[in-house]
């Protein structure tokens, strides 16, 4: 069995562990047809990969307390040539990534995970933190007849740097230094697509007008990536959270009644939209 | 093929590049330079592992041996940001990178950075998530020269560039007024493709300290000048900062006419100096959204990607050879006649 490994990147709440979960479902259900399918559970520990799926067919937000620390997830697939393929990805933290742009080092652990393969990187479309400029925000203000409530001076911390710069970071960390291994394919996905489809851009647009740092550096191709970029809705919309007593979302019981979970999920590339959450899985095994 | 007449040029700082550009990375002239004509060394060391985990690059500002790495390692625009304290030398740098988060500027795109933490640091104080009522760039501490990095990409060009831009304390370049041999220490504008001198705007508004700007902002540049630093085919942009606070003043004809005359006189007295000179206005951080933030700071950068000038090189002509018969060569072939 060939042996392959996509290394997931993202920020925390970016969408990396719903993903797997839907992907799970999405393997182990088999009522779509996709690019890759499920060759066999296999021997190990799937008990994670089973709660991931679990909570995402309860449409219940993946907690990262409940899926608890850096794991590896391990997949036995196989594409429709048959050939087989056991495909790992370490389901590590956010936090990790954080705390790399933050604290500029990164644990060993992951440090070897991250050397791993290509890269699947998730961006969450509807948090994204932009750059504003106090003399836009006075202005804004102004026009608007509101007062400029300042003088409650916030210190520089770097968790205040916009998105695309931590993920430029990010990107820059993975072709330099102790983490390089040379040129890669890398898929972004825009996580939370759903919420942001409403504006009418395609993802390749949504780069371009709401991380113009990243879509320069990703033009000038200056570290060698090649990149695709992907909308991605693996939800289907607001799930619920994980206390028992939390409010319920409406949505979150709108998805529980489709008869097929699998339909809640939805890809959006250059290709029409899918629920084939292995395209882009596909393309990075290559 | 290679001209096997041209002597081997050596340099043992390995981010020298005397052999293709003909000048010395430091600044020097060649005779001076303790390295020239000596083998290389090694570059520098990489990132190590910590106790906690994996040192990563650290994402600051540049220190000169890890600047003169880039130069080694392709093409590079040395950008030598000098003037009084206060004339906005790090806003300017600040508020340069700050225009590639909305997208190209001139044209020209972002394609990487190995100051990306500082940048952010730096920039901190004029953005939003700051809390301010105003926006505000902390003064550069004294000290060592610090260089600030961005790699930048054309449109439909895919050569990258390197922006190496030097800041260091404005209480420094005013120091060799009073002691010129301080130029000496300023490495980053012997090495400079184009010095920039910036003109404090808000200073030149006030007509009482106008005429000390004036003396302080030519007295700054003679003392380069004369302390050597100014090396063959460098370019000067001479730039008037703080164009917002210029535009909403009633003293905006007579401002701009001290300008006119300030780089007038700065053309006059260093004729056959720079290759070019070209004086600007920018407004890279304004108070007020009476400019638009950044304005004029696309015209400079275009300035500063200009080719470096090539600067004539001497190449020693090859020895003769000792044998008659070897220092023949063949004669051009006759022109073919109607």
């Amino acid at each position: 069995m060939n042996e392959r490994s996509v290394v997931i990147v993202g920020l925390p709440e970016s969408g990396k562990s719903t993903f797997l979960g839907a992907l799970w479902h999405l393997m182990t259900e088999g009522d779509k047809d996709t690019v890759l399918r499920l060759a066999s559970l296999g021997h190990g520990d799937r008990n994670h990969l089973n709660a991931l799926a679990s909570r995402w067919r309860d449409a219940k937000v993946q907690d990262r307390t409940s899926t608890g620390g850096n794991r590896l997830v391990v997949m036995n697939l196989a594409d429709r040539g048959g050939i087989s393929l056991r495909v790992t990805f370490p389901d590590t933290a956010g936090e990790a990534y954080q705390h790399m742009w933050e604290e500029r080092e990164c644990d060993s652990d992951v440090a070897d995970t991250l050397k791993g393969g290509n890269v699947l990187l998730f961006i969450h479309s509807d948090t994204l933190q932009a750059p504003m400029w106090v003399v836009d925000d006075a202005a804004l203000s102004r026009r608007m007849g509101l007062p400029h409530v300042q003088n409650r001076e916030v210190a520089w911390h770097p968790r205040l740097a916009p998105t695309q710069v931590q993920v430029v970071e990010l990107l820059q960390f993975l072709r330099a230094g102790p983490l390089d291994t040379g040129p890669r394919r890398l898929a972004i996905m825009l996580s939370a697509w759903d919420k942001v489809a409403p504006e009418g851009l395609s993802p390749a647009a949504f780069l371009d007008v709401k991380l113009p740092l990243l879509a320069q550096y990703l033009r000038r191709n200056s570290r060698g990536w090649t990149s695709r970029i992907y909308g991605l809705s693996a939800q289907g919309g607001d799930y619920d959270p994980i206390e028992a007593d939390a409010a319920r979302k409406p949505q979150a019981e709108e998805l529980r009644k489709l008869d097929r979970p699998s339909t809640r999920i939805r890809l959006l590339g250059d290709a029409p939209e899918t629920h084939d959450l292995t395209e882009p899985l596909a393309w990075l095994m290559v | 093929m290679t001209d096997a007449s041209a002597p081997n040029i050596v340099c043992a700082n390995p981010v020298c590049r005397v052999a293709e550009t003909g000048k010395c990375v430091e600044g020097m002239d060649l005779d001076k330079c303790p390295h020239y004509g000596r083998s290389p060394q090694p570059s520098m060391p990489e990132p190590k592992e910590s106790v906690d985990g994996i040192r990563l690059a650290p994402g600051g500002t540049l220190n000169i041996g890890e600047a003169e790495v880039l130069l080694r390692a392709g093409e590079t625009r040395v950008i030598a940001v000098i003037g009084p304290s206060d004339a906005g030398k790090t806003s300017l740098i600040a508020g340069f990178y700050d225009l590639f988060q909305e997208g190209a500027v001139a044209g020209v795109e972002f394609a990487g950075s190995q100051s990306l933490h500082e940048f952010e640091h730096v920039c901190h104080d004029a953005r939003a998530a700051s809390r301010r009522g105003t926006p505000h760039i902390n003064r550069t501490p004294r000290g060592e020269v610090r260089f600030y990095h961005l790699d930048v990409a054309g449109d439909g060009d895919d050569a990258l560039l390197s922006l190496v831009l030097a800041d260091r304390a404005g209480e420094e370049y005013r120091g060799a007024i009073d002691d010129v041999s301080f130029v000496e220490g300023f490495p980053e504008v012997r090495r400079a493709d184009t010095l920039t001198l910036l003109v404090d705007g808000e200073r030149l508004l006030d007509p009482g300290a106008r005429h000390n700007l004036r003396s302080e902002v030519t007295l700054i540049l003679r003392a380069m000048i004369e302390g050597g630093a100014i090396q063959s085919g460098m370019r000067l942009a001479v730039v008037l900062t703080k164009k917002d606070l210029i535009y909403q003043s009633p003293r905006l004809e007579g401002t701009e006419a001290d300008f006119a005359d300030l780089v007038a006189t700065i053309e006059r007295q260093c004729e056959g100096v720079f290759s070019a000179v070209r004086p600007f206005r920018v407004a890279a951080s304004p108070k007020t959204d009476a400019v638009r933030r950044g304005e004029g700071i696309d015209e400079l950068l275009t300035f500063w990607l200009e080719p470096a000038p090539t600067v004539p090189t001497v190449i020693e002509p090859a020895p003769l050879p000792d044998r008659v018969f070897a220092r023949l060569s063949p004669l051009d072939e006759a022109e073919e006649r109607p």
